[in-house]
């Protein structure tokens, strides 16, 4: 039940990072790029259609990884304390506050994207997207690490 | 228009306000109920093992705290945005904005220095 809930935990979480990845550099590069150039190509893509997804996507992977949470801390972390892993397990724990405040971040960055206002700056926007973003990338390596850390650089 | 507007000053100050309450909930230990996941039991408030002969017990019956801290950061920060969408517009208008984006990275750093003992160990 937890590998098969982790396999799926994994594949949403591949998904929110191509989404969320994709949006961010969209919204950093140059909007007068090139037509035919990659970043050109970038931007064509309307942004904001990627907010549902994002959306649900970072709310059904924090929902697994809450579920799985509870299977790591019975029979995976104990473990890594015996061996020491400290460091790692500091690092699993910034990742779990990270998506906590990523949680909440989601109501206001859906209407930042979906129901924008016409004074408000757009730096608002690229600035809370980049923090989803940063959030999410964090998670998925730490949780690769940690998830790999018995045959990881040993 | 009046109920998207009264969402957007909720969303607004609920994600503004949950950075700031979990960090203040993370340092204080506030955690609105504790999970022992090997016991299947959920007990209300911050329990930690008083067991100072077995220590070891705490692997038995390993305690959880962070969907306590969260659910005591997202109930302050529920308060909060539905007080901050019961104000009037003219008055949130002059909010900056960037405290959407500004509160949550400095609540990330804040959190990084709370658990940097992990990295003394």
């Amino acid at each position: 039940m937890a590998t098969a809930l982790l396999i799926v935990h994994g594949l949403v979480a591949i998904a929110l990072l191509g989404a969320i990845s994709h949006q961010t550099l969209a919204t950093w590069a140059p909007a007068h790029a090139r037509p035919g150039s990659f970043f050109g190509r970038f931007r064509a893509v309307p942004s904001a259609s990627f907010a549902n997804a994002i959306v649900v996507l970072y709310a059904v992977s924090t929902l697994l990884g809450g579920i799985l949470y509870l299977y790591f801390r019975v029979d995976i972390r104990p473990e890594l304390e015996r061996a020491g892993h400290w460091p790692a397990l500091g690092l699993f724990d910034l990742k779990e506050h990270f998506i906590s405040i990523g949680l909440a971040l989601l109501p206001a960055y859906w209407v930042c994207w979906r129901h924008p206002r016409a004074d408000e700056p757009v730096r608002t926007r690229v600035a809370v997207t980049s923090v989803l973003a940063f959030i999410v990338w964090w998670s998925f390596l730490i949780g690769h690490v940690v998830n790999n850390i018995r045959g990881f650089g040993s | 228009m009046t109920s998207s507007h009264a969402f957007r000053r909720f969303a607004f100050a609920y994600g503004t306000a949950f950075a700031a309450f979990y960090v203040v909930a993370l340092k204080l230990d506030l955690a609105l109920f504790t999970v022992y996941p090997s016991l299947g039991v959920v007990l209300l408030g911050t329990h930690h093992a008083r067991d100072v002969v077995a220590p070891s017990l705490g692997f038995l019956a390993p305690a959880m705290y962070w969907y306590g801290w969260t659910a005591t950061a997202a109930l302050g920060a529920l308060l909060f945005g539905f007080l901050t969408a019961l104000l009037p517009e003219r008055w949130t208008r002059r909010i900056w904005p960037g405290w959407l984006w500004a509160v949550p990275a400095l609540a990330m750093m804040a959190c990084v220095y709370l658990t940097l003992p992990w990295f003394r160990l």
